[in-house]
């Protein structure tokens, strides 16, 4: 069987070349083509700049189709993998494309609006490559053997667990139990606006804070609630182990997700600017 | 050393099955694979979780992979005894009594303790984030276009049409919606307008008349009513010559780029001039690209007195052509009026003049020079006094007619006796005695002999006195004595924009040497070398200079107009 093969190594960085190609071929062009004499430095609206621009505002439709390709399981033009490399790498050479398209002019316009944006969504696409490449690992290394599910499953079991272990314990151990219980629940299944709950704000771990307080208690206990307490405390720890491991997990699936929300939004607000660009330019030509 | 494994399972109806198999020894993995030889089916187990070792003297079980408890106890590795109760996940181990053979007996059942824990897992796995990538995507796209699309698409059209009651909510909307239209159609502006055409504020229907369509000349035209085509296109032949003909204003004119939009760039007059003959064959000018590199000798614009309407375009050279001469009819002396010595003056003493005594910038603007006139420049030293002990009287200047006549009243009014205060009459005219009554006769006697006085003064003025001819060339003619006409060149080089203004810090021989010119037919006009002392072409250097076509040039100058720039703003003046 293959080995696993990053997207940016896709048969050994066909895309890459390609990319930088085409970079190197519009850097050239650039430096070759004399602007007309009237404009006196290059301009979009010279035939460089409208090819150019033709270019870019093609490459932006096409690089936007890996949306619908992806979600097209029979399509047989060419391997999903294959299309992502080729968006990550001709992705980037667009910022090269549209700056020369532009001839590095900007102002409070439309235009520079659609600039913008592009290199805003191209940035954010780095962040989704970078995703890509480091949070499955990290991932696959905080699960272990596990898998989020049976995180779950055994963070389940210890909860019932505990709660019985508490049941023969006194009152304020039981509520503590019960209530770094329901935090937790509450916290996994929490949903905030955006996936962003777990990225920006991780939570003070109920389950840490409840181990502290029967530590505390337990001073005072004797007998056989002492061991009972300490065999609760066990399992309290097993448990926060535990929910570290699905705090952890979670925050890599949002990070891996996170990014989207910023770089297909911002992809469809630049086809609305593009849209907007090209009628703004033709209508007052 | 084989084991005995009992599963224990619940049935429907809440009875235990107990389904037994043995298993072969010594060591047992406990775990999910379905190698393991107590096979647990469920994700909380793992692939390897335990190791059970059977011996002589008793089993041991040790985790793998996974926790383990014994008796409650999370431990790594225990000896199992009959009694023993082993947690594995959701799993239950018990050790049981084993039966003679075998060297031990386990029963697996599921732990009664496993909560339903599948319901937190399905909340968490499913849970989706309230806002939807989708969602925002279509926000973002429909909220641009609506902003940047079609906001300033509409602000186009939108104005009153009906009138709206004053005062009224639908008035206010009236007023304020093609403002806020009209700020967001501001960010389809590319750039800054330029300068002049500022004045069109948010209006970008003044020169972008018709949608989807390049702006055509006649929304320049418009306003520019006065300017001049470069050169008439019906003059122009050729690829070259019929591309200039067909250039739209806008395609030199560019705007959108900042305060200026009038190219300068010399390589578009190169264009055509590199071999201006291909473009316009009527051409006079000689190919030119670059002032230092190929600009041609200058042409000076010289008129002929004698004809009115005629202009000669002489080349300069070195040594300059016979036909480098002004024929203004005039006659001057440069040297001797700035001889470093001085020259005479009516006081009979030296006196140095310099260039300024009659060269005055033009008061507008300081571009050219003010016409000399007799009057201003010359009448101070050259009187036209024409009795030699009268020295308040003098003929006019400028008129054959007004001469004659100033000098028969003047001799008239002394013969008949009545001498003017401050007049001392010559004492050789026959004159009446004043107070004395005298007939027809007398009358016309004396105005014989003042008659013939003028003729003869106005004979000498003309003839032998330097009076006249100093400066003019005078010819008898049977109606009288008649002056040649004089014509002065003003603009010497009318399609240069030079002004004098802008090099007043140089000193008028520093272009001009009129030194040792002695007539007035030189001409001192400074050549091409002269100005490249000072002035490079587009290229920068150092310490020049810098000067492209249109430092001295106006493309729109036009050529049907250029003669009456040669006249002087005066009526004729004289040196």
């Amino acid at each position: 069987m293959q080995q696993h093969q990053s997207i940016l190594g896709y048969k050994g960085g066909r895309y890459l070349r390609v990319a930088l190609l085409f970079c190197v071929a519009a850097i050239a062009a650039y430096a070759w083509h004399e602007p007309p004499t009237v404009y006196l430095k290059p301009y979009g609206g010279t035939w460089l700049g409208y090819t150019l621009g033709g270019i870019g505002a093609a490459m932006i439709l096409w690089l936007m189709l890996l949306g619908v390709r992806k979600r097209r399981y029979r399509n047989a033009v060419g391997s999903l993998q294959g299309w992502t490399s080729a968006h990550v790498y001709l992705g980037t050479s667009l910022i090269v494309i549209v700056s020369l398209h532009c001839a590095f002019e900007f102002g409070w316009n439309i235009h520079t609006l659609a600039y913008a944006l592009t290199v805003a969504v191209v940035v954010s696409g780095f962040f989704g490559v970078y995703a890509y490449l480091h949070y499955p690992e990290l991932m696959t290394k905080n699960a272990g053997n596990e898998t989020l599910e049976t995180l779950l499953m055994k963070v389940a079991d210890l909860d019932h667990k505990c709660r019985r272990i508490a049941l023969d314990l006194p009152d304020d151990i039981n509520a503590i139990v019960g209530s770094a219980s329901r935090a937790v629940a509450r916290e996994m299944t929490q949903t905030g606006s955006l996936t962003l709950r777990p990225v920006l704000k991780p939570a003070a771990c109920p389950t840490l804070a409840a181990c502290n307080a029967l530590k505390t208690i337990g001073r005072t206990l004797t007998g056989e609630q002492a061991k009972l307490n300490e065999h609760l405390l066990t399992e309290m720890t097993r448990k926060r182990g535990l929910t570290d491991r699905i705090r952890s997990d979670l925050r890599f699936r949002a990070l891996l997700q996170l990014w989207l929300y910023f770089h297909v939004p911002l992809a469809f607000a630049l086809l609305a600017a593009l849209i907007a660009h090209v009628v703004a330019v033709f209508y007052y030509w | 050393m084989d084991v005995l494994v009992t599963f224990v399972r619940t049935n429907p109806r809440g009875k235990a099955q107990r389904d037994q198999r043995r298993v072969a020894g010594p060591v047992l993995i406990v775990g999910r694979g379905s190698k393991s030889q107590i096979h647990l089916q469920d994700a909380r187990v793992a692939l390897n979780h335990a190791r059970i070792t059977v011996a002589e003297d008793g089993a041991t079980l040790e985790a793998i992979e996974g926790a383990i408890e014994v008796n409650g106890r999370p431990v790594d590795s225990a000896r199992l005894a009959v009694g023993d109760v082993v947690e594995i996940g959701p799993y239950l181990i018990t050790i049981e009594p084993q039966p003679t053979g075998l060297l031990l007996a386990l029963a697996v059942s599921a732990s009664e303790q496993s909560p339903p824990g599948g319901n937190i897992v399905r909340r968490v796995l499913m849970r989706t984030p309230r806002l939807s990538k989708r969602r925002l995507s279509y926000l973002a796209f429909l909220g641009i276009i609506l902003l940047c699309l079609v906001v300033p698409l509409a602000a186009g059209f939108l104005g009153g049409s009906t009138p709206a009651e004053p005062g009224s909510a639908r008035e206010m909307l009236r007023e304020i919606v093609p403002v806020v239209a009209g700020n967001f159609a501001q960010s389809w502006n590319p750039g800054p307008v330029s300068r002049g055409h500022q004045v069109f504020g948010k209006d970008c229907r003044s020169c972008h008349q018709f949608a989807f369509l390049q702006v055509r000349d006649s929304a320049c035209v418009s306003c520019h009513q006065a300017l001049k085509e470069h050169v008439p296109r019906t003059e122009l032949t050729g690829a070259r010559g019929v591309t200039f003909a067909t250039t739209r204003c806008a395609e030199c004119h560019r705007d959108h780029k900042g305060m200026q939009m009038a190219p300068r760039a010399q390589e578009l007059c190169a264009d055509c001039h590199v071999d201006v003959k291909n473009a316009a064959p009527a051409a006079q000018s000689a190919n030119v690209t670059d002032f230092v590199e190929d600009h041609p000798a200058f042409r000076v614009s010289l008129l002929d007195a004698s004809h009115p309407n005629a202009i000669r375009r002489v080349r300069q050279a070195t040594p300059a052509t016979a036909e480098m001469v002004e024929r203004s009819n005039l006659k001057f002396n440069h040297a001797l009026h700035l001889d470093p010595n001085g020259i005479r003056d009516p006081e009979e003493r030296r006196t140095v003049m310099d260039c300024a005594d009659c060269h005055q910038p033009e008061a507008r603007g300081g571009r050219l020079i003010e016409p000399v006139t007799m009057e201003k420049h010359c009448q101070r030293c050259h009187s036209l006094a024409f009795e030699p002990k009268v020295t308040t009287r003098q003929v006019p200047h400028g008129s054959e007619q007004a001469v004659m006549t100033v000098l028969r009243e003047f001799y008239a009014r002394l013969v008949l006796g009545d001498v003017p205060p401050g007049v001392v009459p010559p004492p050789d005219l026959q004159r009446m005695r004043p107070g004395a009554e005298i007939d027809y006769q007398e009358r016309q006697q004396a105005l014989r002999i003042a008659d013939e006085r003028a003729q003869r003064v106005l004979r000498e003025l003309y003839e032998t006195r330097d009076v006249c001819s100093t400066c003019h060339y005078v010819t008898r003619e049977p109606a009288g004595y008649k002056v040649a006409p004089v014509r002065v060149a003003h603009t010497w080089m009318p399609q240069a924009l030079f002004t004098h203004a802008k090099h007043a810090t140089e000193r008028c021989s520093t272009c001009h040497d009129v030194t040792r010119s002695k007539k007035a037919t030189d001409v001192a006009m400074p050549t091409v070398e002269k100005c490249r002392e000072c002035h490079v072409g587009a290229r920068a250097v150092i310490g020049k200079v810098t000067s492209d076509c249109a430092t001295c040039h106006k493309f729109h100058a036009g050529s049907e107009n250029w003669h009456a720039a040669l006249q002087p703003a005066t009526k004729k003046g004289k040196k």
